[in-house]
């Protein structure tokens, strides 16, 4: 009786419908896996933005939601890069803000009462689950086997290569942003294998929402021209390819235009001219398939001959041209630095000094995608036995992505989505063959053998199937296992290495009990509470976006990174004596000083262990004040301990960071726990600062600017009477007497 | 011109001999004896170079060429050198803005390394003029530190730096005609021989079996990081201390280049066991040869994941999962 009534659901029509109505359930509940794997930091700590850009975004949002659209767009920040300020409206990609504004509006409209900041924390989750949805569509394009897209959208569900950008609160553009590329991909694919207006449209829409969320749309601006060249080489033109790739590029650049922040960028800057290039050269192809209809064979090889060359010939120049006289922008450095690996550690130092724009170490590509890595070379390879348009689209993504993720540990962001697509191809390639219970029988080798003509040399052979059961549970039961553990590793990874939000810091108590360590905080409400609300805050540029943020104060400079020489100047006065830091605190308005200090708690990520950039960055505007080489002792090391070179000990940082430290310890003891080294015995001076606010363990640390002296003397005087030292005797004019002559 | 030239030259080095004028003879004479580049110094030229009463900038480079020092620096740095004193040497000259280029060597000055107590090549010093309009009070050479290695462009900005505001001789780079030829040629030249072959070459091109034999190469590379020993220059191996070899590098940010070689071989054994179980497996029509090579291709794929995970657990200690063997 059972057997009947599953006959009745598995067979014909209704079988239809029941896998369907499965095929949803299964990628509800992909989705529901997807948001719920990212929400270890709410349930750990609390409902908070994580990090640093996020700050911004939220700052942002809460900005579009309190002022409508139009004055956002409009919006000039004078709270940031004091003293100049900073076009934010022009200046950012308004798609996250605007994505989420929109869905708070949404929920206030059907009476949900919601918090902006619920919106923000909870976007990257809720868009993770989209995610998984599209890469299903995605990897259905690319197989017959409706099982390869359900495994895609299971691995790129939990995958911690894409978690890692998209727990609750890390409220980045990438959040949607990777929704948007996969899906974006999905409708091109769609497109080239119509060859319909309409999905090249739609791809076009889905293109310029990318560009309007994330700086990546590169990527596809790039990736979508190479696989219609590649395919052109390959003499694969045909009109679906004319078609979809024509709608897009006219399309897909108007839309991307609309965004002030890129503006003319796509006919003007380098990284844009490829797309262009292969639009001209598929509408000379287009132009040759019209003509061969008519002329004969020589006379059109002559004519295509002679064409190829003066196109070539009239472009290159024309390119040439319009890049030296400067109307085309040369590449942009973020981009340029891909190629030219050592392009960015010499000529920008402030791309080269963020962490995660280092080379990509191989623990970190396993750590990030486990077993899919190795079933990704598979897949690619399937990917070739096939070889129709799309896979095409798939070998040419993973080589790329590939390439790209080696280099910058961000972009194994961008290479996640082809992994989890060849992965699955690969693994459902096995379970499709192994996971059947039905035996080859002679009827289908013979069936089989009538079809041998593939060229490929490994699938030359008929597909026979699996004779044995054990042969089956053997692999089945191992693919299994590895599943299990892939799922494993995911959680594990998540919840230990990617659900932190770096604002509030986690650790344990030697009886096991967790303690939170929550000092930026701390620090941030001291001052919004404590300082005026005018107070400018120096800080280095990690921390501008939180002072922004969560304080509420204006800063120097942000994450935002866009003015170079305006953090050369935050560095310098961090890097030089009072003397000389004093007058540029004193022309930027500074009215507090805030530096990040770890060495009592062991938090290696502190200012001093940044101090080399700043030097770094600082140098590359004065390098005849600021020396890298000053900053290292004789013998080449960085050192804090009492080997510590003079310009080292009389830096601001180095004093404002060790400032009373050795207070906390008994005489001479005093350590710092990041560097490993004991430290002088006594106590910088500070002259010109005084000590505002010390955090609970010591993490921040904030400093007042003095005002200048009522006395009209200078700091180190006035510091020197109020210790009731002596004055020193005015000591007699150094240098050859002269002849005095008026 | 340059007859006149040489004769004063004579002139002033005779004068030089016999009456020891002051310093605008040397400058005169070094200035002359420098047209091609930088003046070859000894102790002796050096010392008398830089001797206190001069009205003119002396740049001088301290460097240690023969192979015997393996300063990699000083070689590289040594053309950039030349071009330098050449285009400044060749450009205008300034009536009152005197500049002398000289190089001395280790070989030579053995003496002047150590009256300076230098313990590193290659050095750059500038001395400034005692006497003359652009006198400084303080005539202490300025000193530049090679930290890393840096082009004539960034070092004629920090001789531009300290010397006087004014016009000075640009920085002429020599177009390389040599490599655009090279180039041209080696472009035709592979266009001719593409034609010539292309009855031969164009099967291979379009083989698809080369194709993703590459591409497979290439994403392995990437994955097992090669990019990163490429950008960082990891050592191959290093020792582990007490003589033996260290195959896998402590810390999870970390690598050598042995150790990527050793992942990109297990990644290519896992990925081909796949691919067999996937493709090659269904195809095989002998039953028992099909049980064997699933049995194979299975314990292969187990042992080695189970390998992998135990490389990864040295990289990681806090990694909490494994599989049986390893």
């Amino acid at each position: 009786m059972a057997e009947f009534s599953l006959d009745v659901l598995l067979k014909g029509n209704s079988g239809k419908n029941t896998r369907g109505l499965l095929r949803i359930i299964i990628l509800l509940t992909i989705a529901a896996a997807a948001v719920a794997s990212r929400l270890f930091s709410v349930i750990r700590f609390e409902s908070i933005i994580h990090e640093f850009d996020p700050w911004f975004n939220f700052r942002a949002t809460k900005y579009l939601v309190q002022n409508g659209f139009y004055s956002f767009w409009d919006w000039f920040d004078d709270r940031t890069w004091h003293p100049l300020g900073r076009v934010t409206g022009g200046t950012l990609y308004p798609g996250l803000m605007v994505t989420s504004g929109v869905i708070y509006h949404i929920l206030r409209f059907l009476t949900i009462p919601v918090d902006i900041r619920n919106v923000c924390v909870l976007l990257a989750p809720g868009f993770s689950g989209l995610t998984a949805l599209a890469m299903y569509l995605l990897t259905r394009e690319m197989s017959h086997s409706p099982s390869a897209g359900l495994l895609a959208a299971a691995f790129m569900g939990i995958t911690p290569g894409y978690i890692s950008r998209s727990v609750a609160g890390s409220y980045d553009n990438e959040a949607i942003a990777i929704f948007l590329l996969v899906f974006t991909f999905f409708l091109w694919i769609k497109a080239v294998k119509n060859g319909s207006i309409m999905w090249g449209a739609l791809t076009a829409l889905f293109y310029g929402y990318m560009v309007s969320a994330w700086g990546g749309y590169v990527f596809i601006t790039n990736l979508i021209p190479l696989h219609v060249f590649v395919l052109l080489c390959m003499g694969r033109y045909s009109s679906r390819l004319y078609i979809s790739y024509t709608t897009w590029y006219a399309l897909g650049t108007l839309g991307s235009m609309q965004i002030p922040f890129v503006g003319f960028l796509p006919i003007r800057n380098s990284d844009h001219m490829s797309a262009l290039g292969v639009f001209g050269l598929l509408q000379l192809v287009a132009f040759a398939e019209f003509v061969r209809a008519f002329l004969h064979g020589k006379q059109f090889q002559k004519l295509l001959t002679s064409m190829v060359l003066l196109t070539f010939g009239l472009g290159f120049t024309g390119l040439i041209i319009l890049s030296v006289s400067g109307v085309i922008a040369p590449w942009s450095g973020r981009f340029y630095s891909l190629w030219d690996t050592g392009y960015a550690k010499i000529h920008i130092p402030i791309i080269a000094s963020v962490s995660e724009h280092q080379p990509t170490a191989w623990p970190a590509f396993f750590f990030d995608l486990n077993f899919l890595i190795w079933l990704f070379p598979a897949g690619v390879f399937i990917c070739f036995q096939n070889l129709k348009d799309e896979h095409v689209f798939v070998i040419i993504y993973a080589v790329l992505a590939s390439y790209f993720a080696g280099v910058m540990v961000r972009l194994m962001l961008t290479l996640t989505p082809i992994v989890c697509v060849a992965a699955a191809l690969a693994a459902s390639t096995i379970l499709d063959s192994f996971l059947v219970m039905s035996k080859p029988t002679p009827e289908t080798q013979a069936k089989a053998n009538a079809d041998k003509s593939k060229a490929f040399s490994s699938t030359r052979n008929p597909v026979v199937g699996i004779y044995s059961y054990f042969s089956k549970a053997v692999v089945t039961g191992s693919l299994i296992i590895y599943l299990l553990m892939f799922v494993a590793h995911c959680t594990w990874v998540t919840s230990n290495a990617y659900s932190s939000p770096s604002v509030v810091l986690a650790s344990r108590l030697p009886d096991g009990s967790q303690h939170i360590i929550d000092d930026y905080r701390e620090a941030y409400y001291w001052l919004r509470q404590n300082t005026e609300d005018n107070a400018k805050i120096m800080s280095w540029w990690d921390y501008g976006y939180q002072i922004g943020g969560m304080a509420d104060r204006p800063t120097l400079v942000d994450n935002n990174t866009w003015n170079n020489t305006h953090i050369a100047t935050v560095g310098k006065a961090m890097s030089s004596r009072e003397e000389v830091s004093y007058p540029i605190l004193r022309q930027h308005d500074v009215d507090y000083v805030l530096v990040v200090f770890g060495g009592l708690l062991g938090y290696s990520g502190d200012d001093l262990n940044k101090f080399l950039w700043m030097v770094r960055i600082a140098e590359g505007i004065w390098p005849d004040e600021v020396k890298e080489r000053d900053f290292f002792t004789a013998r080449g090391e960085y050192r804090v301990d009492d080997g510590a070179t003079p310009t080292m000990k009389n830096s601001l940082m180095y004093k404002m960071s060790y400032y009373n430290y050795n207070s906390l310890f008994p005489a001479g003891q005093a350590v710092d726990r990041v560097r490993g080294v004991r430290l002088p015995a006594e106590s910088p001076t500070l002259n010109t600062l005084e000590e505002a606010f010390t955090s609970e363990n010591w993490i921040i640390r904030i400093f007042k600017v003095k005002d200048l002296d009522n006395f009209g003397r200078d700091h180190s005087n006035a510091v020197a009477f109020d210790k009731g030292l002596k004055r020193k005797r005015a000591t007699k004019k150094k240098g050859p007497r002269v002849l005095r002559t008026e | 011109m340059k007859p006149w030239n040489s004769l004063i030259l004579c002139f002033s080095l005779l004068s030089g001999v016999l009456a020891t004028k002051p310093s605008v003879d040397r400058f005169e004479k070094y200035q002359t004896l420098s047209r091609s580049g930088p003046v070859g110094l000894d102790s002796t030229s050096f010392a008398e170079l830089t001797t206190a009463p001069r009205d003119y900038y002396a740049v001088v480079l301290l460097t240690a060429l023969d192979a015997r020092y393996g300063c990699i620096m000083c070689r590289e740095f040594d053309s950039e050198w030349e071009l330098m004193a050449r285009s400044w040497n060749k450009g205008t000259k300034l009536d009152d803005l005197k500049v002398v280029f000289g190089t001395l060597d280790f070989d030579h000055g053995k003496a002047v390394f150590q009256k300076l107590m230098l313990q590193t090549a290659p050095v750059l010093l500038l001395f400034p003029p005692t006497i003359g309009p652009f006198a400084k009070l303080d005539a202490e050479p300025v000193r530049y530190d090679f930290t890393s290695p840096i082009g004539a462009e960034q070092l004629y900005s920090w001789i531009g730096r300290h010397l006087p505001e004014g016009p000075k001789p640009p920085l002429v780079r020599p177009v390389n005609y040599m490599r655009i030829v090279s180039a041209i040629t080696i472009l035709m030249g592979t266009v001719t021989l593409f034609t010539v072959l292309s009855p031969y070459v164009l099967p291979i091109v379009q083989n698809r079996n080369l194709w993703a034999a590459v591409s497979l190469i290439a994403i392995l590379l990437f994955t097992s990081g090669q990019m990163f020993n490429h950008i960082r220059k990891a050592p191959y191996v290093a020792g582990d201390g007490q003589g033996g070899i260290s195959y896998f590098a402590g810390g999870f940010q970390n690598q050598f280049g042995m150790e990527t070689q050793i992942v990109a071989a297990i990644y290519a054994i896992l990925s081909f066991a796949t691919i067999a179980l996937a493709l090659k497996v269904p195809r095989m029509e002998d039953v028992k040869g099909q049980q064997l090579a699933v049995l194979i291709w299975g314990a292969v794929l187990f042992v080695t994941y189970s390998l992998l995970l135990s490389v990864f657990k040295v990289k990681n200690g806090g990694y909490p999962f494994y599989l049986p063997p390893f």
